[in-house]
Formats: C-alpha cells, sequence, structure tokens
C-alpha cells in the first residue's frame, strides 16, 4: 500500500514538474480581409465647389479605441451627388472593399435616414434586377436645420419587400453589416 | 395531421377488447450466490425487451407479474457479480431460482441502478438502456430532462447542453467512459459532443463532490456509460429506427457485440439527418441536422488478474442555426423581437443546411488496463486522447460563408493511475493520480480575431476517497488537489496586432463529507457536505469579440480567482409497501466569486452599429433547491408519477437573482400498462403500455427586467402521448413506440432556449420508433 502511494506520489510531482516547462507555440494572426475599418461619404456640391466628406473610422475594430466620426456641413437648397467609399485601412496598402459590395450587389442596399427636414437621398445605381444599392446617390437639402444622417448597409436585405426599392428599411431585414450616425448641418 | 394520428391511436386502442390469451403469468425465485448459496438482497433483474424490472427483497425473493407467454431473456445485476443473462420460456407461472457470481474483481464499479446498492451517498439518478433507446430522438440534453432537477440550455433544438440543478458548462463534468469530455464549451451555444445512444446506462449524480473525476468538482456529473460486453458467445445486437414527422428526421442506430475467451468486440453506430423542424405556424428555416457517430469497444482478459479494454467512438455533427436568429447588431436583435415571424423564413421545408451553422467532429480513444494484485486490491491504469474539431459558419459577404468564422482544434491527452484496497471491517479506499493536456488552436484561415486564444493547459490531480459501512450507515469522505498550469497566446486587439502571452498557476480543492442511514429496509435518508473550487477558464479570462451566442460583444477578464463553493445535500428516498416511492433532494450551495457574464451599461460602437457588450465578472452567488419525484401503483397496470423541480438563485453581492437557471417545473406521467397481450390478426402486441405525460414549466419570475433583452416568456403546458409495446415476429421480438411530442400543437417559448428571442419553439411532433434487439 504505501510502495503504490510513494509511486503514485513521485508520479504526481514529477508530471507537475515536467509540464511547468513547456509552452504553446506563437499563433498566426490571421489576416482580417472582411473587415470595414472606414467608411467614406463624398458629397459633391452640383454647383460646384470643395465636396464635404463624411467619415467613420474604426481602425482597430470591435475593441480598442472608439471611431474618429466627422460630420460635416451643407447648404440650403442644395443637390449634392454623394458617393459611398468602403475601406479596410488594416491592410497596407489600403484594401478598398467598394468593389466587393458592387459585385453582391444583389445582396446589398444602402438605406439613409435624417433627422433634418428636406434632407432627402436618392439612389442613382441599380443591380441586376434594377433594385437600387445605394454606392451612388444624389442627395438634396431645403431649409436650413441641425440633426443627424444614419447611413445603414444590409446584408441580404429583402430587396422586394414593400418600401425596401424607395429605400425604406422598415421590411428589409437581413443582417447589418454598417450603421453609422453622423452629425449634419444645413446652414 | 394531428386527425390521422388520432385515427391511428384509437385504431390501436380498439383491440383492447379483442385480448384473448392469458398475460398475467408471474416468474418468481430466489438469488443466490452460486458458491456460498446465501440470499442476495436488492439484486436488480431487467427483462430485455421490455420495460420491466424488480429487485430483490430482504431475503433475495423477486416476483415479476404480468408476463406474456413467450422468451424472454432476464439480466441480473448487482454489486460485486458478473452480470449475469438467463433465458427462459415462459409457459405457466414459474418459480425458479437463479445464481450468480462473484466476480473476481470484488472492487470493480459496476454500475447498478437501483438506488440501494450505490456505492455512495450522492443522489443518484440514471437513464437504463430502455429509455435511452425509446428516446432515440432526443439529444443528450433533452433526454435527461425528464430526470427531476435537470433541465436544458438550448440554442434551437439541435444545440443543448443538460443542467443539473442549476449548474452547466463550466460547472458540470460530463464524462464519456470514464474521460472527462473534452470539448469547446464556450458558449450556451455550444452542446456536448457525445451520442447518447452509444452508452446503455447514463447517470446523473447530483451531489456535493465528484472527488475523483477531472474536472470542476463543484457537485454534479453526468456519467455516459457504455456497458461492458455481455458473457454470450454468439453475435448478438440491436437494431433501432426512429422517424419523426417534425423536421422528417430519420435516425438509425445499431448496435453489434460478440463475446470471445481471446477478444470480444461490440460495435454501435448512429445516423441521423433532419431537416427544418416547425412551430406550430411556421419553419424554422435553417435548422436541419446531420449526424455519423461510430464507437468501438474491445475487451480481453489476458488471465483472471489481467484485463484491459479499449474504446474508440467518433461523433461527427452538422448542424443549421435558425437563419433568422443571427444578427448583425443591436438594431437587428430590436427588430428580431417585434416580429411574429422571424426573418428568412421560407415557406417550404428543407434538408438543406447553409449558414449558419456548425460542424463538429469529436473523436476518442481509451485504453484500459485493470489488474487485481489480490482479490482486495486492485490497480488500473488508463490512457485516454480526444481530438475536437469545431467550425462554425456564419454569413459573411464576398463568398466567405464557406469559410469557418470560428475554427478550433483541441488535443487533449489522459493519463490516470488509480488503486484500490479493500480492507476488513468494509472499508474501502480509493486513491489516484491524474493528467490532463489540452492544446487548442485558432486555425487563421477564418480571417476573424479568434474569440478563444490559443492555449496549452495541464492539471495535474491526485485524489483520496474512503468508505465504511457502519450497521445501518454508511460513511464516504474524500480529497482531492489540482495544479492546473495554462499557457496562454492572444492577439492583441490593440493596432499593430501583437502577440500577448499569459501564464497562469490556479490550485484546486475539493472535499466531501457524506453520510447515508438506513431508517429502516425502506427508508434510506442521506446528507453530503462538499467544498470546492474551480479554476477561471479560458473562455472566462480571455475571450474577445462578438459573440452570436450573447449577442454581443464578450469580453475576459484576466483578474478573475478561483471560485469557492460549499455545498449541502440532503436526501430521502422512501417506499411504501412497494405501491409508492418518494424522492426528495434538497440543496443548498453558496458560491464565493461566482463567476458570471454581466451585461454592461456601455453599448459599444462600431462600424456596424451599436453592440451591447457583456463582462465577465465575480460574485457571491447561491444556488438551492428541491427536486421531488413520487411514484403511486394504483394497481398493477395504473401508475402515476409526478415530478416536481424548484430552484432560485441569487447574487447577493449586487442582490439580484442569476439568470439562466431553469424554470421551476412540474411533470405528471400517468401509464397503463396492458395485463394480457392485445391480438391483432395473427399477432399479439405484448406489455402495450400507454402513457401520459405533462409537463408545466412556470414563467421564469425570479429576475429582473433590466437582466435581459426581453422580458422571460409565459409558463407553458407541454403534453406527451407515448404508446409502447413488443411484438415478436417468429424468434425476433420488434419493440414499437410512437410518441406525439406537443399534442396540442401550443406555440410557446422556453426561458432556457436562447431561440426564444427570435421563434417559437417545436410544434407537434410524431415520432415512431422501431427496435428489435436479436
Amino acid at each position: 500500500m504505501s510502495k503504490i502511494q510513494t509511486i503514485l506520489a513521485a508520479f504526481f510531482v514529477a508530471t507537475i514538474l515536467i509540464i511547468s516547462s513547456c509552452k504553446k507555440e506563437d499563433p498566426v494572426i490571421p489576416n482580417e480581409e472582411e473587415v470595414i475599418t472606414t467608411l467614406k461619404y463624398t458629397l459633391t456640391p452640383d454647383s460646384g465647389g470643395t465636396p464635404i466628406v463624411l467619415s467613420f473610422q474604426d481602425l482597430d475594430g470591435e475593441g480598442g479605441n472608439a471611431p474618429i466620426i466627422t460630420g460635416g456641413t451643407l447648404d440650403t437648397n442644395a443637390t449634392y451627388t454623394g458617393s459611398m467609399e468602403l475601406l479596410n485601412e488594416q491592410e497596407n496598402p489600403v484594401d478598398n472593399l467598394t468593389a466587393e459590395i458592387n459585385e453582391e450587389n444583389k445582396d446589398h442596399q444602402f438605406f439613409f435616414q435624417s433627422t433634418i427636414p428636406g434632407l432627402s437621398v436618392d439612389y442613382n445605381d441599380s443591380d441586376a434586377n434594377g433594385h437600387p444599392v445605394g454606392l451612388e446617390t444624389t442627395l438634396t437639402t431645403t431649409d436650413a436645420g441641425t440633426g443627424t444622417l444614419k447611413i445603414t448597409l444590409r446584408h441580404q436585405p429583402d430587396k422586394f419587400a414593400s418600401g425596401v426599392p424607395d429605400g425604406d428599411i422598415t421590411n428589409a431585414g437581413g443582417e447589418t453589416d454598417i450603421e453609422v450616425i453622423f452629425d449634419v448641418n444645413v446652414q | 395531421m394531428f386527425n390521422r394520428f388520432l385515427t391511428l391511436s384509437i385504431f390501436i386502442l380498439i383491440p383492447v377488447l379483442a385480448f384473448s390469451q392469458n398475460c398475467s403469468l408471474t416468474l418468481s425465485g430466489h438469488i443466490k450466490d452460486a458458491n456460498t448459496g446465501s440470499s442476495i438482497e436488492y439484486a436488480e433483474m431487467q427483462v430485455e425487451s421490455t420495460n420491466k424490472g424488480v429487485v430483490t427483497d430482504s431475503t433475495g425473493f423477486f416476483q415479476i407479474s404480468n408476463l406474456c407467454k413467450g422468451e424472454y431473456h432476464i439480466i441480473i445485476n448487482y454489486i460485486g457479480y458478473e452480470t449475469k443473462k438467463v433465458f427462459v420460456k415462459l409457459v405457466d407461472n414459474l418459480t425458479i431460482d437463479f445464481t450468480i457470481e462473484q466476480s473476481v474483481n470484488k472492487l470493480d464499479e459496476v454500475v447498478v441502478t437501483a438506488k440501494k446498492a450505490t456505492k455512495t451517498t450522492q443522489k443518484v439518478a440514471s437513464l437504463n438502456h430502455q429509455s435511452i433507446t425509446d428516446n432515440a430522438d432526443e439529444n443528450l440534453g433533452n433526454m435527461l430532462k425528464s430526470i427531476a432537477g435537470v433541465s436544458a440550455l438550448k440554442t434551437g433544438n439541435g444545440i443543448s447542453k443538460p443542467v443539473v440543478n442549476g449548474l452547466y458548462g463550466n460547472r458540470l463534468t460530463i464524462l464519456n467512459n470514464g474521460i472527462t469530455q473534452s470539448g469547446q464549451q464556450w458558449g450556451n451555444d455550444h452542446s456536448p459532443e457525445i451520442d447518447p445512444l452509444v452508452a446503455n446506462n447514463i447517470r446523473v449524480i447530483k451531489g456535493t463532490s465528484s472527488l475523483e473525476y477531472l474536472g470542476s468538482n463543484l457537485g454534479n456529473v453526468v456519467l455516459i456509460e457504455p456497458k461492458k460486453i455481455d458473457k454470450d458467445p454468439h453475435l448478438h445486437g440491436s437494431t433501432n429506427y426512429t422517424f419523426e414527422t417534425n423536421g422528417l428526421s430519420n435516425g438509425l442506430n445499431v448496435q453489434l457485440q460478440k463475446y470471445n475467451p481471446n477478444i470480444s468486440w461490440k460495435i454501435n453506430g448512429t445516423l441521423k439527418k433532419s431537416g427544418d423542424k416547425k412551430t406550430p405556424n411556421y419553419y424554422l428555416t435553417n435548422t436541419g441536422a446531420e449526424e455519423v457517430n461510430l464507437a468501438l469497444q474491445l475487451e480481453k482478459a489476458f488471465s483472471h488478474k489481467l484485463f484491459t479494454d479499449l474504446y474508440f467512438s467518433t461523433f461527427n455533427t452538422e448542424l443549421g442555426v435558425l437563419r433568422g436568429s443571427h444578427i448583425g447588431n443591436l438594431t437587428d436583435l430590436e427588430d428580431a423581437f417585434q416580429r411574429d415571424t422571424p426573418f428568412f423564413t421560407k415557406d417550404e421545408f428543407s434538408y438543406t443546411i447553409n449558414a449558419p451553422k456548425q460542424k463538429v467532429n469529436h473523436h476518442l480513444l481509451k485504453i484500459h488496463t485493470k489488474y487485481f494484485l489480490d482479490e482486495t486490491q486492485q490497480f488500473n491504469v488508463t490512457l485516454a486522447a480526444q481530438f475536437d474539431n469545431r467550425k462554425e459558419f456564419d454569413v459573411r459577404r464576398g463568398g466567405r460563408s464557406d469559410i469557418p468564422a470560428l475554427s478550433i482544434q483541441q488535443f487533449s491527452y489522459f493519463a490516470e493511475a488509480k488503486y484500490q484496497e479493500h480492507f476488513n471491517h468494509q472499508i474501502h479506499l480509493k486513491t489516484g493520480v491524474q493528467l490532463n493536456i489540452i492544446d487548442n488552436t485558432n486555425n487563421p484561415q477564418t480571417g476573424i480575431l479568434p474569440l478563444i486564444p490559443d492555449y496549452l493547459s495541464y492539471e495535474t490531480g491526485i485524489y483520496l476517497i474512503g468508505t465504511k459501512k457502519l450497521n445501518k450507515s454508511f460513511f464516504e469522505i474524500g480529497t482531492r488537489y489540482d495544479n492546473v498550469n495554462q499557457n496562454v497566446v492572444a492577439i492583441s486587439r490593440s493596432l499593430p496586432r501583437e502577440i500577448v502571452r499569459y501564464d497562469n498557476i490556479f490550485h484546486k480543492l475539493g472535499t466531501s463529507l457524506g453520510w447515508r442511514y438506513s431508517i429502516t429496509d425502506d427508508v434510506l435518508f442521506s446528507y453530503n457536505l462538499g467544498f470546492a473550487t474551480r479554476n477561471p477558464a479560458i473562455n472566462e479570462l480571455y475571450s474577445f469579440g462578438l459573440h452570436q451566442g450573447v449577442s454581443g460583444i464578450e469580453e475576459g477578464n484576466i483578474n478573475l480567482q478561483t471560485e469557492k463553493s460549499l455545498k449541502t445535500t440532503l436526501g430521502l428516498n422512501a417506499n411504501i409497501k412497494t405501491k409508492a416511492s418518494v424522492d426528495v433532494l434538497a440543496y443548498y450551495q453558496k458560491v464565493n466569486d461566482y463567476i458570471y457574464l454581466d451585461p454592461q451599461e456601455e453599448i459599444r460602437l462600431t462600424i456596424r452599429g451599436a453592440f451591447p457588450v457583456f463582462e465577465y465578472k465575480q460574485t457571491n452567488a447561491e444556488i438551492f433547491g428541491l427536486d421531488f419525484s413520487g411514484k403511486y401503483h394504483i394497481n398493477k397496470s395504473l401508475k402515476v408519477k409526478l415530478n416536481y423541480s424548484f430552484i432560485k438563485g441569487n447574487d447577493l453581492r449586487n442582490n439580484v437573482p442569476l439568470i439562466n437557471l431553469p424554470s421551476n417545473n412540474i411533470g405528471t406521467n400517468v401509464s397503463y400498462e396492458f395485463t394480457k397481450p392485445i391480438i391483432i390478426g395473427k399477432k399479439q402486441l405484448d406489455n402495450l403500455n400507454i402513457e401520459l405525460f405533462d409537463q408545466y414549466v412556470f414563467e421564469q419570475k425570479n429576475i429582473l427586467p433590466e437582466q435581459d433583452f426581453v422580458a422571460p416568456p409565459k409558463g407553458y403546458n407541454f403534453l406527451i402521448l407515448k404508446i409502447a409495446s413488443n411484438i415478436q415476429f417468429r424468434k425476433t421480438r420488434l419493440r414499437f413506440t410512437f410518441k406525439i411530442n406537443n399534442i396540442l400543437n401550443v406555440s410557446y417559448r422556453d426561458y432556457l432556449n436562447r431561440q426564444r428571442y427570435f421563434a417559437d419553439d417545436l410544434g407537434i411532433n410524431a415520432i415512431l420508433g422501431i427496435g428489435f434487439i436479436f
């Protein structure tokens, strides 16, 4: 009995000593090519002048530092040509994901919701089914006002659902790939 | 659909009037020791292919009544004795004595379901082979729900993990054939990788400590145990086929075994395929599942002192996750709550499994050798290796849905040396050392930062357990120490990405004390007190990222300390004139530094919108409850069973209830067994048994509104009808089971099912099972 106990105890101590010297090898850091770090919504005034860029940038993804959000000031009673750009700035060189969305445009749609009266966004592009995508848009303003513009990108929405082709998100469903809110001032 | 089943049920019931043959034969006698001739009390007897079973009384006498004319195999089981299978041809009432032989391995742990023979002071509940095969349509978590105090924490119907007296996941040890199941239980959406059909017996120990086993030690254990190969030199086996109307599911299980003095073998395989399940009103799109499992068992006796067995099992599954339950952000989640029918619900049934889905492979290889030094001493060595490969697929952009979003490979290796000795004065000692190595690696192909880091963990444990029988008392005392060494390599969340290393050493202690006292032959009292610690798991320390299983961003906490738990249980088991029995278990558990996932006030803004943040925190908690089960035999045919379980848990530091605890529930079971066979044409239905089971699950009121996204669902009533019978076809005996779950086709949602955020639970489901033993 005592002999066996001694053997078991020795085995126990020996294993603890042996194992404390082992180390896990370094992991391979995954290449996060699907990540969108940056959204740039460039609004070029039809009347000419400097384009306004609304941008959302979150380089380190879900954790870490808070995103940098840049709003903008627009003119009253003006028309802008809107152009959407999506980037992965973790990659070097920077990866432009706009084309990836365009390739799958039947599975994607941007939605624009503003709290400013009179501010509206119309689609200027369409997928193979003739449904809007939202990479190219026209933004129009009327009266002055301060508020927000919310841009949402939905993956696999029901693009045939009622109101969705007109830019109403209510019945769209799908999963949200992007949802950002910008402070906008119309003056 | 329902009407059709009703007609079928009536069709089965009508022939009741047409019985003729006598089915009230009785088999009685004594069970004796083959060498000494002394009577054996409390030996368990089971009539194969029926649900009949008895336990001999204090004089070794048994009586099995209501048997039909025919041929039977009777299995006799008693601790410390060889399991014996005898063949009986019954023409008339028969009185016969059986002898059983003491196994050389006096100390062998024979699994005995009879409560009186258990070699422990802890409360044990079990599912036998019959109830496992009769419920072949269910997975492990769902199957165990029939035991009072056991629930299932689910994500849809396919992903289900058992909850025993409020403990689950990292706090519940699951043993697959004696080996601690090593899998990736990182969230409530991961279920244990075990095929319950491989087991011939599943036991749930609701106690204070499980010191013999590697694992959490916090009290409760689920043991999945394939039976030893029967000592029968002929090829024997069984086949079981199951069909379910809900999900058009097909399942097939085949078991074959043969005893041979050189090497005995047993093989067990399961195939399952099911499609989209259905609620009363709509299909649950993308909830199909496929499963292919195989187990091989080899046993060899080198001498009457040296035995070796080998066990290999492989479990492979592909599981669809409800398409509408996959969310992008908090807005999507809130949208989902508002809907009657989940997004992406299709009008037609499909077997197709698309993303989101899980693909899991789990393989286990175990070699165990037992050596008897003499009649009283035994030495065991066990070696085991497990490989777990978990891949989870999300709906992704750019054709990446075929690339897993989570892909983890886990190897684990286990070694154990165990020594047991039986001393005079009914003292029994058991001691052992164990080593377990876990090597967990993420596959970088996912293109996503892993939720759980890579790690290497070593656990070395040593334990000593002693038992003593003294007059009417039985005492159990034990202690255990574990040294846990975690070597973790994480990837930083800040840019540039860097490798961060963590080294942890934890000490775990466990000790327990138990006392069982036979007040009379029929009344048994038991008391247990245990103290145990549990080290924080890797996910609790280091997980980071979006976790669909919690609908938010989950953050580990590197400052977590070891949990310390004190638990006490009080049990009472009484049999009243073999007509009634009552089983009660009350428990109270206090856990200091209880680790839980705490919803933070912070809503994290990402480019995908806002997400709730959950962080692992510690508090002091208490969990207490009561399990009650009672049986009453009104007459030979009519039986009534009642199960009730009550549980409550509190966070004592913040003065709020604990989340994810099962709702209280009450189950009533009425069964009627025909004493005479029912004749249909030339065939007869033997042991026709009709059972109605009603379960009422109360609304979970013990939770505050701010602790969850939506209020817990209302209480609901769930009704099951089960009809089972045996039919003799020439030399084979077929067993038919016909079951209807949720007969009333009620729409309900269950608090412990995460899918309740998005969809109703399953509607009516008719299940047909055909099995035969040869």
